[in-house]
């Protein structure tokens, strides 16, 4: 027979340790036992079985058969289990179980330890103590060594012959080198032995078989007990029973027995379901305390709150003639605000310049002129700098007073200190969406002029933006702090946490998120935040002036003072002072902290290994559909019951059935194995058009005018409910698909749906997220010719999670008309370089409108040719 | 000769995709030029431009230590209006250059070698696909699609390599020699496929009367190689005025200077290399690339031609520079072994993962350099599922042809379970 190496086989596998002898199986419980006593603390077994050479007397003699049943520790138990285990049942195969239960509980234990012993104290003088079945594996594998020698002397390599029985000789001296701890003498002790008894000098220790047997006859153990090997070999056989598997059979069925499992086929629909179903519970678990963490800085460089704040006094009337010089300007066009802002810069001692920006987007124009004015670091080289920003008009539309006159204030206090080691750039916009925007796309050369202007003056790299928006002029009671940027993109933590740091730490301002403006902190107001977080990053939109910063890698955020409270101009003031003072002290850029993270109060956050399965999970339950439908397009039509069975069945009795037919022996497995030919061309097309069919509502939402836009979408609308039915009559009348081709076609349109996801999740965790969520149902849908009225009510639910509708129920929530969301998207598409559309209509509106057009399916009956 | 529809359609279209993109997005060539899984240190049109520049203001190209392709591409693109301005010219070079491909690919699946070679016929050959969708899934494929956009020398050499198997499988061994010859000029691993390739063009040796020795053929094909390069060296140290291009460009083909990431394995590897180790492991990488072609010429003697398809899915996994470009070139000649995809096991794996990799290498890349929240061991990670998913399909599709040819020999085998050991 020519030498094969093994192979794993889960079957092959399971069979045998079915098939493990009684003696070896108590063998293992007793070892597995002896280590599980040893866990607990009362009673230690170790030091009451191990074979401490110096303790052996004759009332501890029982060490010496006990040692080798205790082990040190889980590792050590689980090797010599695995190494034993083989051996031992060989040996017990070969001699019967009560041959090998006096063996190994008499000599095969006691004479190594006592040899061991009598070295180990007699001979050398010292005492270590051993533990462990190592020495039985030894003594095995010492008497394997010698049978391998008589039929087999010696093995070749290169030219040299080197006799089989070295072997074990070998493998305890590698085990000695490579594990430590490892008696080596013990190890030979064992060998010594095995050699013995190989050769044949020992074997007057076995006790004599014509005992044994009437023993066995005596007790009828062979019909007693399960597992039992009998000492007699000619009667009965080895068990008892002649074997029944026929060992060609075995073969055939036994690799292919779990991937032909029909048991295994059935497992994937619940797996995914269970995906999804973990992916939603995960992300609910969030906000407890077992899985998110407090807030804390990593940077040590920024050093919050560390320094004295010197704004307040005097300033507070410089602060008060701005505001009335903005307020004066209230009504002014933006030229004209500029030259007063420009005059007021200028006295500040600043160098100031302009740029002009219109951006054309759903049919308008939208135009104005930034302002900004530099303030040179007296100690740094303008290579780095960081950015005020007060907007003109805050995000709502309302003039942002303060906040301007803030920010003027601030430039005129900054420019008198001395220690600045980074540029300061005061930034003044004309709005909160657009003008922002302008001016970073100029700051980073990526602008499209001449629509928007270069900049004149530039300092360096920008390590951070810190915007105001102050649009009222009370007091206030806590600060608002927004951080989502565009494309659900997110600043730094550090810049976060300092921030948050600064205002409760050292100025006693709450800080609150995502308009929680009353927070708990209970689990409801946690997830709540979360959830409102993971929206806004969703639809990647800009939520404040900001937002246009964080994509160009300048960690920004907003800062909206709110509600009535005892707090001024002043305290704000301070914050920014402080925030200043602490990014003027990195020394590189912000990237200790985390740049994925879900926050659900102002120092909770989980990071993105904590919540990352859960998106991950979602988009997987569509790559395990789809796995499971290539397969089961491919395995064999269910024309004949019995090709299941044979696979089952490797205790029954059908196997001999089927196998001993002569001929059939070579039909049976090949139908088994054989993989249909799948039809790809078709489901192929269906899907790649049905993506390119994306490019329809992409181009249309983004290149019509804002009028318009209601009518679009309804006609958008009826377009995506009449279409996938139509299509999937198309497809049934042309190309008659078979149910194959189906499954074919759901498959590859899953596969390219989790492949989406999964990559998306990676960049914008929420947006994955939310549309895995919204798409899962798509995972169960198959064609259902016979059951009208269950197509029917699935119709109605997959209407009901579709991109159009979804869209259209969340303009009705926020009260916000579909012309208005369409046009705020528009203008995301075209000025902030928002991706969101291309998501949903590129990688959910196709699987969508697949899983619509697969639901009014009508696959053609197949016949087996 | 009619003209042949089917041909001019699928040319038509492939060409009018490749027109529409280059017009109808003109920022794209730019883009595609930029990506690292494009363009490679040794391919990348960029670099193309810096040296066509030098060398119009008569300094050395290679002064700038930018440039490392070919000299004979300098007269030629000099030839052409600046691409700055005329970039019309350029692209219909480009795309030219794809209908050739194609054209000798389909040459290639019209000989039937890739079914019936001299020595072996595989039972299932008759189920293949006609020439005319080889050349299709091999110009709208969309790796093909991006590399022609992207404008990298390597389609250069794609289609030398192209030309010399269809060359050689029409047995004129001189001109496919020269064809090899001018791929291995520009890009030097290709001389690696010589000894299928000779052994192809020994096997498709038109009919003479006398008969020709494997010795004398294969004599002839090494003076007609070692004839050819260096004529083209030698016209390339007139072209320059120098040597040094050698070192350039060979020299860092063969010792790696420029770590720029692509999607290979070899960047990351030489990154994280102390500098002791570096001539060593260089050596071995160098070996373990070159060790494939001997034994697979053996191996699969009967098949020369699925020799060169697996070497060549091989070089696009583990040469020092690849790109998408040598990974189109693999998967333009895959669908030659139609016949055999149904034994292949794990197609649907391996094209997942290549899919995957596609998917998340240009996200990973953007997170480790624009977004700056990931770092280089992302994108390595992807490069190494990339790598997997490719040498899944490469060993797998060796396997089926082992199979197809097993199933000849011992007939009682055919549709067992077989163990490799």
């Amino acid at each position: 027979m020519a030498p094969s190496l093994p192979q794993f086989s889960a079957a092959r596998m399971r069979s045998y340790i079915f098939r493990l002898p009684l003696f070896t199986r108590c063998i293992i419980f007793v070892i597995v036992l002896l280590w599980a006593l040893g866990m607990q603390s009362v009673w230690d077994v170790q030091a009451w079985g191990a074979l401490v050479p110096n303790e052996i007397g004759l009332a501890s003699m029982y060490r010496t058969n006990t040692f080798p049943l205790v082990h040190v520790g889980f590792f050590h138990a689980l090797m010599n289990v695995l190494a034993l285990t083989p051996l031992l049942e060989r040996f017990e195969a070969e001699y019967g179980t009560l041959t090998t239960l006096a063996l190994f509980l008499g000599p095969l234990s006691t004479i190594p330890a006592l040899l061991y012993t009598f070295i180990e104290r007699g001979i050398l003088g010292m005492n270590t103590t051993v533990l462990g079945a190592s020495i039985w594996v030894f003594t095995l594998l010492a008497m394997e060594a010698v049978k391998t020698y008589k039929t087999n002397p010696n093995f070749l390599l290169g030219t040299t012959q080197i006799p089989t029985w070295i072997t074990p000789l070998v493998m305890v001296l590698f085990v000695s080198f490579l594990i430590p701890n490892t008696s080596f003498l013990g190890h030979i002790c064992g060998l010594a032995f095995g050699y013995g008894w190989g050769l044949g000098y020992l074997k007057f220790l076995a006790p004599p078989e014509w005992a044994l047997r009437w023993i066995e006859g005596k007790l009828n153990l062979l019909g007693r007990l399960p597992h039992y090997v009998s000492v007699d070999q000619k009667t009965y056989g080895r068990f008892g029973v002649l074997p029944t598997t026929n060992p060609s059979s075995d073969s055939i069925t036994t690799t292919s027995l779990l991937r032909r499992d029909p048991r295994l086929l059935k497992v994937p629909p619940y797996l995914s379901f269970l995906c999804i179903v973990i992916g939603v519970a995960w992300l609910l678990l969030l906000p407890l305390d077992d899985y998110s963490r407090g807030t804390y800085i990593s940077e040590n460089a920024l050093l919050p709150g560390q320094v004295h704040t010197y704004f307040a006094g005097s300033d507070q009337n410089v602060f008060r003639g701005y505001k009335h010089e903005v307020d004066a300007l209230g009504e002014r066009s933006n030229v004209e605000v500029n030259d007063k802002l420009e005059e007021l810069f200028k006295a500040s001692g600043l160098k100031v310049a302009r740029q002009k920006y219109e951006y054309k987007s759903a049919g308008e124009t939208y135009e104005g002129e930034n302002i900004y004015a530099i303030l040179h670091a007296p100690r740094g080289d303008a290579t780095e700098a960081i950015v005020l920003v007060g907007a003109w008009i805050n995000v709502d539309g309302v003039l942002n007073r303060s906040g301007v006159a803030l920010v003027l204030t601030l430039a005129r206090y900054f420019k008198r200190w001395s220690l600045w080691s980074k540029d300061i750039i005061f930034l003044v916009t004309a709005d909160s969406r657009a003008g922002p925007q302008a001016w970073v796309d100029a700051y980073h050369d990526t602008h499209q002029s001449p629509a928007i202007e270069s900049l004149p003056v530039k300092s360096g790299a920008l390590q951070g933006a810190v915007v105001i928006d102050y649009p009222f002029d009370h007091r206030f009671e806590s600060l608002h702090i927004v951080y989502d940027g565009i494309n659900g993109q997110l600043p730094n933590l550090d810049l976060l946490n300092t921030v948050v740091a600064i205002a409760s730490g050292q100025m006693g301002i709450g800080a609150s998120l995502q308009q929680m403006w009353q927070h708990t902190d209970s689990y409801q107001d946690r997830l709540k935040t979360m959830l409102r977080g993971m929206l806004n990053q969703g639809l990647g939109h800009a939520s404040g002036p900001h937002s246009s910063f964080i994509p160009y890698h300048v960690d920004a955020i907003t800062l909206q003072p709110y509600g009535e409270g005892w707090q001024d101009e002043m305290a704000m003031g301070r914050v920014i002072e402080s925030t200043f003072r602490s990014l003027n002290n990195l020394l590189e850029h912000l990237h200790q902290s985390f740049f994925f993270y879900l926050l659900m109060q102002a120092n909770r956050f989980v990071s993105i290994g904590t919540y990352l399965p859960s998106a991950m999970l979602v988009a997987c339950n569509f790559t395990i559909m789809a796995i499971f439908l290539w397969v089961k397009s491919g395995s064999p039509l269910p024309t004949k019951t019995t090709v299941g069975s044979t696979a089952q069945s490797d205790e029954k009795a059908p196997p001999l059935a089927v196998i001993q037919e002569a001929d059939a022996k070579a039909i049976v497995p090949e139908e088994t194995l054989a993989v249909r030919e799948r039809e790809l061309f078709l489901p192929l097309a269906v899907v790649a058009g049905s993506q390119f069919l994306g490019v329809l509502p992409l181009y249309l939402f983004n290149h019509t005018s804002a009028p318009m836009f209601p009518a679009i979408f309804t006609l958008f609308t009826a377009f995506n409910t009449i279409t996938p039915p139509l299509l999937s009559h198309l497809l049934t009348t042309t190309f008659h698909p078979t149910a194959q081709q189906y499954s074919l076609i759901k498959s590859f349109s899953l596969l390219l749906l989790g492949l989406f996801l999964s990559s998306l999740a990676t960049l914008n965790f929420s947006l994955a997220f939310l549309v895995g969520l919204f798409s899962a149902p798509l995972t169960y849908m198959q064609p259902l010719p016979n059951r009208p009225i269950i197509a029917g009510i699935l119709a109605l639910l997959l209407t009901a999670l579709a991109p159009t509708t979804v869209l259209f129920a969340g303009a009705q929530y926020w009260g916000l008309g579909i012309g208005e969301v369409l046009k705020e998207a528009a203008f995301g598409w075209d000025v902030w370089g928002m991706n969101t559309q291309v998501v949903v209509w590129c990688v959910w509106w196709p699987a969508w409108v697949i899983g619509m057009v697969s639901l009014w399916g009508r696959p053609r009956e197949e016949v087996e040719s | 000769m009619s003209i042949d529809r089917r041909k001019a359609t699928i040319f038509g279209a492939a060409a009018a995709v490749r027109v529409l993109l280059f017009t109808a997005f003109p920022g794209l060539p730019d883009l595609l030029t930029a990506r690292v899984e494009v363009s490679t240190p040794v391919t990348s049109f960029k670099r193309l431009q810096e040296g066509l520049f030098l060398y119009n203001h008569n300094v050395s190209p290679y002064d700038g230590g930018v440039y490392h392709q070919a000299p004979i591409l300098l007269p030629l693109f000099s030839l052409l209006p600046s691409s700055a301005e005329y970039p019309a010219f350029t692209y219909l070079l480009y795309i030219l250059v794809d209908l050739l491909s194609a054209n000798a690919l389909m040459k290639i699946a019209e000989s039937g070698e890739a079914g019936s070679s001299k020595l072996y016929t595989s039972p299932r050959k008759d189920k293949k696909w006609s020439s005319y969708a080889i050349a299709a899934a091999f110009l709208f494929n969309p790796f093909t699609i991006a590399t022609c956009v992207g404008r990298p020398t390597s389609v250069f050499t794609t289609c030398a390599i192209i030309l010399a198997i269809s060359k050689a499988v029409i047995g004129s061994s001189y001109a496919s020699m020269f064809a090899l010859s001018i791929a291995s000029y520009l890009s030097m691993y290709p001389i690696l496929l010589f000894p299928p390739l000779a052994l192809l063009c020994y096997d498709r040796r038109p009919k003479s009367p006398q008969p020709t020795s494997i010795y004398t053929s294969v004599l002839q094909n090494i003076l007609a190689v070692g004839g050819f390069i260096p004529f083209l060296l030698y016209m390339s140290s007139l072209i320059t005025g120098s040597w040094e291009f050698l070192e350039s460009t060979y020299g860092v083909q063969l010792l790696l200077p420029d770590l720029t990431p692509n999607v290979g394995l070899w960047w990351y590897f030489f990154i994280e290399m102390f500098d002791s180790f570096r001539s060593f492991f260089l050596g071995v990488f160098w070996i373990h690339l070159s060790s494939y072609v001997f034994g697979l010429t053996i191996r699969v003697r009967r098949q020369p031609l699925i020799v060169l398809t697996v070497l060549l899915g091989i070089f696009a996994i583990f040469k020092p520079y690849p790109s998408i470009s040598d990974t189109s070139l693999f998967i333009a000649l895959l669908p030659l072994y139609r016949h055999v995809f149904p034994l292949m096991r794990y197609s649907f794996l391996a094209s997942s993962t290549i899919l995957y990799a596609t998917l998340l290498g240009p996200a990973f890349y953007y997170l480790w350099i624009y977004a700056g929240s990931g770092n280089a061991n992302f994108f390595y990670a992807i490069t190494l599922v990339w790598s997997l998913g490719l040498s899944l399909l490469v060993a797998d599709i060796l396997f089926a042809v082992l199979r197809d040819e097993l199933e000849v020999e011992r007939p009682e085998m055919k549709g067992k379970e077989i163990r490799q050991i």
